[in-house]
C-alpha cells in the first residue's frame, strides 16, 4: 500500500475509507461524490476481491445460465477523488491510530478520518459433519476475510468465483442438492434444473421460503417447482455431508417421523442456508457486534462516531434485511449525512440532498434467510428526509424462470396475529397461485404474491408508493379481465352511438344516416362522413356496416334495427 | 346523424376520381396543425376575382375554401378530423381583424397599425433605455413558418439585441433535441422517412419494420394518419407501446399485434434500463456495430447491471418477464439478428420530465446497442409534435441557438450569421434564459419588463399556469401576435392580428426533417398582416438599419445562406426549387402513376448548396455520425424519479396529454364547432377502483389538487388507466386547465418542464360547491 499513516486526530478531515468494494461499498463511493458536489473529499475503497465491483444479486442468474458474467460489472467511480484498491483485504482496524491495516498481497496501513464498513456477508456454512473441521486444500492460503475452505463439490454462492465454480461443476454433475429453500435456494434450484441437472432441495422448515411466505404460498411454490422436475423436501434437516477423498458424494437427511437418516446422493452441493455478516475486524476493534455491526439510525457505531457500517454487515435498529435495496438506501443516506458534515465543517455549500427521490424497492435477494434480522421488520417505515430509511425497501422478488414470487412488508414469518391488520387472501394451490394482502389503517402494509405476475407487479408499486387502496381490498387479489375492444364483429349489435371512425368522430348512426341519404359504397360513406379517411384503421368495420346495410335493404320486411341506440354491446 | 358543418370533403379526388371544374385554382399545401403536416389541397369556394386569391369572408361563418386530403408519403391520402375541418379556422367569428391597444379604461380597443406599432416602439425604446437591452424578451412558437421563426430570432438579436428569446418548443422538443445532439451529433426528429417504418418509401430500400418501440406517444390520437406506417410491425406482432394509459395507440397492440407496457408514471426510464440490461446480459447486443460505430459501451453496460428486470418491476410496475419478452422481441427484429428492422421512437410522454434527456438518452442507447441507428430500415427518432416544431428549433428561436442549428456561443457560428445579417458579431447577444426560467423572471428585478409573444398561448400551455398569469400581469408591456383573442392575447397591452396557414406563403419542416411548402389560398381578412411585415415595421421604427425583407421567398433565401455549413443546412433549397418538385398549380389529383405522392415529397435536410442536382438527406448517419470522432455516444444514465412524487396528501399521479379533436391550447380547435361538439370540455380519466375509493362516480365533478393549484372537471371512469393515476387533457383554460397543476421543475440538461407527471389529491366536490360550477 502506498498510503502512509497520516496525522492522528484530524477531526473534521475528509478522508473516507470504505472497507468493501462490493455492491454497497462501490455504490457508496459514487453516492458520496455525487452528494459532496464541490466540497472536497477523499475516498479510498479497499476490496478483498481482485474483481471490479459486480452485481452479486445476479449470481444466481449466472448459475441459471440466463446472464453472461460480463453483464454483472457495476460502475466504478472514475474520479480523481476516489482511489480503489482491489485484492486489499482489511485485516484490522486501529481505532486509536485511526487507520486500517491491509493484508493479502498489499499489506500496509491506510489512515482514515471516517471509516465506512461495507464488508457484506458470507454464506453460512452449517455446522455439519463433513464440513467440519474445515478442510484445507493443499497449498491453499487463506486470510481472515475469506470464508472456510469447503470440500470439492460444495459451494456457497456469494462471489463470482462461487458462481463460476458451480457453473463449471454443472458440466459433469449428475445430481445436485441445494440446502436451504430461501430465496437464493430457490433461485439456484430452478437455475440448476434449467441447466438440466437433477436437483433436490432440502429445507428444514415446514414450507418453502417460510421466512417470507405463509404456508399456502409455500405450497404453491412447491407445486410449481415440482412441475419443473425439482425434488422438493421440506421438514428435511441435513445432518451430515458425505465426503470421500475430499469430494462430496451426498448428504444424509433427517426426515420428520423417520428414525434413520436418509441418504441423498449428490456430486454438487450448494449451501444456501443463509448468510453471516462479516464482522471479524469490527469485533476485534472493540465495536459492538450482534448479528452484524450494530449501528444507530445514523448508521454510526455507538462506540465510535467516526465508524459507520452499511449493507449486509450492518445491523441497524430496524434489522438487516439482506436485501440490496436496504444497503443502497443506507448508502444514499450516509452519503448525504457525510456530505452535510463535510460541508458544515468547511463552510462550502454541498450539492444538497442529491438524488434521493423515488421509491426504489430494489428487490435483489442476497440471501435466503439473512442472518441479521430478528423479529418483524417493519416495511412501513415512513419516508423522512435524511436519516430514515426509504419505505418499501423490503420487497423480496425471486428471480427464477417459470416461478413468480414476490413478498413485501408484513408477510410470512413476519406476520404475527395483529387485530389491527386485515388479511385477505386468494389460495389456488392447484394453479400454483397464492395472493395475500395485509391492510392496516387503509394502507397496504404487506403482501405476498405467487404465480400471478401482473398482480405481483401492481402490489409492489402499490406498497412502495402507498397509493390509495380499493375500497374493498379483495380487489387487489385479481387483475380484472381487460374488456375487449368494442365488439365490432356484428354490425347488428353495435349501438348506434358507437364510434366507428375515431379519427373523424363518425358513429355507426352517422353511417346509417348517410346510407339512408343514398350512399351505397364505402367510398360514398367516406365522402359523406370522412370515415376511413384518417388512419384507415376502420375500413373493415365500415365495409361490414355497408354490407350489413345492403343486406338489410334486401329484406324490406325487416324492421329497421339501426337506431336502437342504447342497446348495450353484448359480450362475445 | 349530424351532417358535417363545414365544406363537403372531396375524398374522391384523393382516390383518383376526375378533377372537378374548380380544381384549376386548387392550392397544394399542408395542414395547419401537427408535425405530420398532412398534404392537403385547398379549393376556394368563391371563384377568384380577376386572378387573385379568394378573400376570406371573415365572420361570415362559411369557410372560404374546401379541404381535401392529398396523397403524400406521410399521410398517404388521410386526414384526421382536425385537418378535415381546418378550413373553419379561416372564418372563425372572433378572428382578430385589427390591432388592439389596451386603453386607460383597462379594455382593449381597436387601433391602427401605425398607432399600435408606434406605441410598441416607443415603449420598447423607453424600457431599454431605462433598463438595458434585456428589458425586452421574445417568446416564439413551433407553429411559425421557418421564415417567421428565422425573422423573429434575427429581430431579437439584431434589433432588440436582447439575449432573451425562447419558444414553446422548449415545452415539447428540448429533451429529445438535447439527447440526440449529445448522443448522435444531430437532432432531426425522425432521421429517416416516416414511410421507412411501413416500407413504403419510394426508393424501396426499407422493408418495413418488424418491431417498433413507441415510448410516451399517442400517435393514434395526435397524428392519426401516421398509424398506417405501423402496419408491418403490427402484422409481425412487434408493436410495443409504453404508456401508463391503454391509449388508442396502446390498443393497437391488442389481438396479438404487439405488447403494451403500462408503467407507473415517471418510470419509463426504468423500463428502458431494464431492456438494456436484458439485451446486454443475454448477449443480444450487435457487438460488431457497437465496436465500429459507438463509444461508451462499457459505461452503459456497467450502469445497467443494477437494473435487472425483477428490480425494475418493483419500481416501474411492469412484470419482469414482460420486460424480457420485449427486449427479445426488439433484438429479434434487429438487423444483426436477421430481423427486418426495428425502430425506437419517443414522444412527449417520456420527454416532458425532469429526467427527459436521460430517458431519451437511454432510448438511444438501446437503439445503438441493437445496432439500429444509421441503418436503413431501423433507427431512433423523436416524434415531433407542433406543426413546425422541427423547423422552429433550427432557425434561431431558441435561447442558445443561431440559424442552421448553430450554437450561439460558437465564435465561428456568430461570425457566419453576423455576416449574413450585416452586423458586427460582437453585437449579437449571448445565450438567454430557457423558456421556464424566462417566464419565471418576467417582471422581476432582474427580468424582462416587456414580452413579445408570437404563436403561443402561454396562459394555457405553460406549466404552473397560475404563476405564468401572475408574471405576465407584472410586465410593463405585453405584446401578443395571434389569430384569435386567445387567453394570452386577452392579457396583452397590444394585440396584433396576424396571418395564418392558408393566408401566407412559406415553409415548414415536418417531423421527418422534410422541408415543405405552405401556400396561400386566400387573402387574410381585415387588417391581419404577416409577422414578417410587422417585424420589418418595428425594426424601422426602432431605428435599425438591418434589412428585414417581407417576401417569404426572399427571407427563405437569407435563411438558407445563414444556415449554410450548419447542422441544419438549407443552403441548397429555395421556394423555387421546392415549387419545381411540387408545382402549386398542378391539378388535383396527383399523377395516377404516383399514388403515394412521392413526386411532391419535398426534401429532407441537410440540403447543402451543391453543384449539380440538389438532393436531400432522407436518412442520416448511414456512414458516420456528425460527432468529432464520427461515432455515436453511448451514455450511462440513471433513474431518479419525478420531481413532485407522491406524498400522503397527494397519493395519486397526474399525467397529461391530448385528445384527437383538439390541438395545443385549443385556441384554434375550440373555435371549430364540429370538434368542440365531440369534446366540449376537459375531463379527468380515472380508474373505477379509484373513483369508487374516493367517492367520485362516472360523470360527476372531481377535484384535483397539486402543490400549485386545483382543477375541477367531469370524471370519466375508464379501466384504460392505472388505478394510481389520473389523466387530464391540457387543451383548456379556466377551472379545467390542467397546467395550473403541473410543475415547472425542469430537466437539468434540456430545461424542459415536467408536464407529464406530478402528485395530486383526488376528491369529490361537495354537492353545494358543484352547484356553483
Amino acid at each position: 500500500m502506498t498510503h502512509g499513516q497520516r496525522g492522528q486526530e484530524r477531526r473534521g478531515g475528509r478522508r473516507v475509507v470504505v472497507v468493501g468494494n462490493g455492491m454497497v461499498g462501490s455504490r457508496f463511493a459514487a453516492d458520496l461524490l455525487a452528494h459532496a458536489g464541490q466540497v472536497p473529499v477523499e475516498v479510498v475503497v479497499l476490496g478483498d476481491e481482485e474483481y471490479a465491483p459486480y452485481n452479486r444479486v445476479l449470481l444466481s442468474e449466472v448459475v441459471a445460465g440466463k446472464v453472461d458474467v460480463t453483464g454483472l460489472d457495476l460502475p466504478e467511480p472514475d474520479d480523481p477523488r476516489v482511489r480503489t484498491h482491489r485484492g486489499a483485504p482489511v485485516v484490522a482496524i486501529d481505532r486509536a491510530a485511526r487507520c486500517v491495516l491491509t493484508g493479502g498481497t498489499r499489506p500496509g496501513a491506510v489512515a482514515y478520518d471516517v471509516l465506512v464498513l461495507a464488508t457484506g456477508a458470507a454464506a453460512r456454512v452449517p455446522d455439519l459433519p463433513g464440513l467440519e473441521p474445515p478442510v484445507r486444500r493443499p497449498g491453499a492460503t487463506r486470510h481472515a476475510a475469506e470464508g472456510p475452505v469447503l470440500p470439492a463439490g460444495v459451494h456457497g454462492l456469494r462471489t463470482l468465483d462461487d458462481a463460476r465454480e458451480i457453473v463449471a461443476a454443472t458440466a459433469n454433475a449428475r445430481h445436485a442438492v441445494v440446502v436451504g429453500a430461501g430465496v437464493l435456494g430457490l433461485e439456484v434450484a430452478t437455475g440448476l434444473a434449467r441447466r438440466g441437472v437433477g436437483v433436490t432441495v432440502l429445507h428444514g422448515g415446514r414450507t418453502l421460503m417460510d421466512r417470507q411466505l405463509a404456508a399456502d404460498a409455500g405450497h404453491a411454490v412447491a407445486r410449481t417447482l415440482a412441475a419443473q422436475g425439482v425434488d422438493v423436501r421440506t421438514g428435511a434437516r441435513t445432518r451430515r455431508v458425505v465426503v470421500v477423498d475430499g469430494r462430496v458424494r451426498g448428504v444424509e437427511v433427517e426426515v420428520a417421523g423417520e428414525d434413520e437418516l436418509e441418504p441423498v446422493a449428490a456430486d454438487l452441493l450448494v449451501l444456501t442456508a443463509g448468510t453471516v455478516a462479516r464482522t471479524e475486524i469490527a469485533c476485534a476493534a472493540g465495536l459492538t457486534v450482534d448479528r452484524g455491526v450494530v449501528v444507530g439510525d445514523d448508521l454510526a457505531s455507538p462506540d465510535d462516531p467516526d465508524v459507520y457500517a452499511i449493507g449486509d454487515c450492518a445491523q441497524p435498529p430496524e434489522g438487516g434485511s439482506g436485501l440490496i435495496a436496504q444497503g443502497w438506501d443506507q448508502s444514499r443516506r450516509l452519503a448525504a449525512t457525510l456530505a452535510a458534515r463535510f460541508a458544515g465543517s468547511s463552510g462550502a455549500g454541498s450539492s444538497g440532498g442529491g438524488p434521493s427521490r423515488g421509491a426504489d424497492a430494489a428487490a435483489g435477494s442476497l440471501t435466503g434467510s439473512a442472518g441479521a434480522t430478528s423479529g418483524a421488520t417493519s416495511g412501513a417505515t415512513s419516508v423522512g428526509e435524511g436519516q430514515r430509511p426509504v419505505l418499501g425497501t423490503d420487497v423480496v422478488r425471486v428471480k427464477a424462470t417459470g416461478l413468480q414470487v414476490v413478498a413485501m412488508g408484513v408477510c410470512g414469518a413476519r406476520r404475527a396475529p395483529d387485530p389491527a391488520q386485515r388479511v385477505v387472501s386468494l389460495s389456488d394451490p392447484d394453479g400454483g397461485r397464492y395472493v395475500e394482502v395485509v391492510v392496516e389503517d387503509g394502507a397496504l402494509v404487506g403482501a405476498t404474491c405467487v404465480g400471478s405476475p401482473d398482480v405481483g407487479a401492481d402490489l409492489a408499486t402499490l406498497y412502495t408508493r402507498r397509493t390509495p387502496l380499493p375500497a374493498d381490498p379483495a380487489q387487489l387479489l385479481l387483475r380484472p379481465v381487460a374488456p375487449a375492444a368494442v365488439a365490432v364483429t356484428s354490425p347488428t349489435h353495435m349501438p348506434s352511438r358507437a364510434t366507428v371512425c375515431h379519427c373523424n368522430g363518425v358513429t355507426k348512426g352517422d353511417v346509417v344516416a348517410c346510407w339512408k341519404d343514398g350512399a351505397r359504397t364505402v367510398e360514398d360513406v367516406a365522402r359523406a362522413t370522412r370515415a376511413t379517411t384518417g388512419c384507415g384503421g376502420c375500413k373493415d368495420v365500415v365495409c361490414g356496416l355497408v354490407d350489413w346495410l345492403r343486406a338489410d335493404d334486401a329484406r324490406p320486411a325487416e324492421p329497421d334495427q339501426a337506431p336502437t341506440a342504447a342497446s348495450p354491446v353484448p359480450t362475445v | 346523424m349530424t351532417a358535417p358543418t363545414t365544406a363537403a370533403p372531396r375524398f374522391s379526388e384523393a382516390l383518383g376520381a376526375a378533377p372537378t371544374p374548380e380544381a384549376a385554382s386548387a392550392v397544394r399545401t399542408h395542414c395547419p396543425y401537427c408535425a405530420l403536416q398532412c398534404a392537403m389541397t385547398l379549393t376556394p369556394v368563391v371563384p377568384p376575382v380577376a386572378g387573385g386569391p379568394g378573400r376570406s369572408p371573415a365572420g361570415s361563418g362559411a369557410p372560404p375554401v374546401t379541404v381535401a386530403p392529398r396523397a403524400f408519403p406521410t399521410n398517404r391520402g388521410g386526414l384526421c378530423q382536425k385537418g378535415w375541418t381546418s378550413a373553419t379556422l379561416l372564418s372563425v367569428p372572433d378572428r382578430l381583424l385589427v390591432p388592439q391597444v389596451r386603453g386607460a379604461d383597462g379594455a382593449l380597443h381597436d387601433a391602427t397599425w401605425d398607432a399600435a406599432l408606434d406605441l410598441i416602439a416607443s415603449r420598447v425604446t423607453t424600457l431599454q433605455a431605462e433598463h438595458g437591452r434585456g428589458a425586452v424578451a421574445v417568446f416564439g412558437g413551433g407553429g411559425l413558418t421557418n421564415e417567421k421563426a428565422y425573422a423573429l430570432g434575427k429581430f431579437a438579436r439584431t434589433v432588440l439585441r436582447t439575449p432573451d428569446i425562447d419558444y414553446n418548443g422548449r415545452f415539447c422538443m428540448a429533451s429529445a433535441a438535447a439527447a440526440s445532439n449529445r448522443s448522435l451529433g444531430l437532432d432531426r426528429g425522425l432521421p429517416f422517412p416516416l414511410a421507412d417504418l411501413s416500407g413504403t418509401t419510394h426508393d424501396g430500400l426499407a422493408p418495413g419494420a418488424q418491431a417498433v418501440l413507441l415510448l410516451g406517444s399517442n400517435l393514434a390520437e395526435t397524428m392519426p394518419p401516421s398509424v398506417q406506417h405501423l402496419e408491418p410491425a403490427r402484422a409481425a406482432g412487434g408493436l410495443v407501446v409504453v404508456d401508463p394509459r391503454r391509449s388508442a395507440t396502446a390498443r393497437l397492440t391488442d389481438d396479438g399485434k404487439g405488447v403494451h407496457l403500462q408503467p407507473v408514471p415517471g418510470t419509463d426510464l426504468v423500463v428502458l434500463l431494464a431492456l438494456l440490461h436484458v439485451v446486454i446480459t443475454e448477449g443480444l447486443v450487435d457487438a460488431e456495430y457497437v465496436a465500429a460505430r459507438t463509444t461508451g459501451f462499457d459505461d452503459v453496460r456497467r450502469s445497467v447491471a443494477a437494473w435487472w428486470p425483477e428490480r425494475a418491476e418493483t419500481v416501474c410496475g411492469v412484470p419482469a418477464d414482460e420486460l424480457r419478452r420485449v427486449a427479445r422481441l426488439l433484438a429479434d427484429a434487429s438487423p444483426a439478428r436477421g430481423g427486418r428492422g426495428a425502430y425506437v421512437l419517443t414522444g412527449r410522454g417520456v420527454e416532458q420530465s425532469t429526467q427527459g434527456t436521460a430517458t431519451v438518452t437511454a432510448a438511444i442507447d438501446l437503439a445503438l446497442c441493437l445496432g439500429l441507428v444509421g441503418r436503413v430500415g431501423s433507427g431512433y427518432g423523436a416524434v415531433t409534435g407542433q406543426g413546425n416544431g422541427q423547423g422552429g428549433r433550427e432557425h434561431g428561436q431558441k435561447a442558445d441557438q443561431l440559424p442552421g442549428y448553430r450554437k450561439i456561443d460558437d465564435p465561428a457560428a456568430r461570425a457566419h450569421v453576423a455576416a449574413v445579417w450585416g452586423v458586427d458579431p460582437d453585437s449579437i447577444p449571448g445565450p438567454g434564459r430557457p423558456a421556464v426560467e424566462l417566464l419565471r423572471s418576467l417582471g422581476t428585478p432582474d427580468g424582462p419588463r416587456a414580452l413579445l409573444v408570437h404563436g403561443s398561448n402561454l396562459v394555457v400551455s405553460a406549466p404552473d399556469a397560475d404563476r405564468v398569469v401572475e408574471r405576465l400581469r407584472s410586465l410593463d408591456l405585453l405584446v401578443v401576435c395571434d389569430l384569435v383573442p386567445s387567453e394570452t392575447a386577452l392579457l396583452a397591452d397590444v394585440v396584433l392580428p396576424v396571418t395564418q396557414w392558408a393566408e401566407e406563403e412559406g415553409t415548414t419542416t415536418s417531423l421527418e426533417g422534410r422541408v415543405l411548402r405552405r401556400r396561400r389560398a386566400v387573402d387574410a381578412p381585415g387588417e391581419a398582416r404577416s409577422e414578417l411585415w410587422l417585424l420589418a415595421e418595428l425594426a424601422r421604427r426602432l431605428g435599425s438599419d438591418v434589412a428585414f425583407p417581407t417576401d417569404p421567398a426572399v427571407v427563405f433565401d437569407e435563411l438558407a445562406r445563414a444556415s449554410a455549413g450548419g447542422v441544419a443546412d438549407y443552403s441548397g433549397l429555395s421556394h423555387a426549387l421546392l415549387d419545381a418538385a411540387d408545382p402549386a398549380e398542378q391539378a388535383d389529383p396527383v399523377d395516377a402513376s404516383d399514388p403515394a405522392g412521392h413526386g411532391a415529397a419535398g426534401l429532407h435536410w441537410p440540403v447543402p448548396d451543391a453543384h449539380g442536382p440538389v438532393t436531400g438527406t432522407p436518412r442520416a448517419f448511414l456512414d458516420t455520425f456528425p460527432t468529432p470522432d464520427g461515432r455515436a455516444r453511448l451514455i450511462a444514465v440513471d433513474h431518479v424519479g419525478p420531481s413532485d412524487d407522491l406524498r400522503p396528501d397527494a397519493p395519486v399521479y397526474l399525467v397529461t396529454g391530448r385528445v384527437l379533436q383538439h390541438y395545443q391550447s385549443g385556441a384554434q380547435t375550440h373555435r371549430v364547432p364540429e370538434l368542440e361538439r365531440i369534446v366540449p370540455e376537459p375531463f379527468v380519466e380515472l380508474h373505477p377502483v379509484l373513483g369508487d375509493r374516493v367517492g367520485v362516480a362516472d360523470g360527476e365533478t372531481v377535484e384535483l389538487e397539486s402543490a400549485r393549484g386545483t382543477l375541477r372537471a367531469r370524471a370519466r371512469w375508464t379501466d384504460r388507466i392505472r388505478p394510481d393515476t389520473v389523466f387530464v387533457p391540457f387543451h383548456w383554460a379556466g377551472e379545467g386547465s390542467v397546467n395550473r397543476l403541473t410543475t415547472d421543475a425542469t430537466d437539468p440538461v434540456s430545461k424542459m418542464p415536467e408536464f407529464k407527471v406530478c402528485a395530486v389529491a383526488v376528491r369529490a366536490v361537495p354537492a353545494a360547491a358543484e352547484g356553483s360550477r
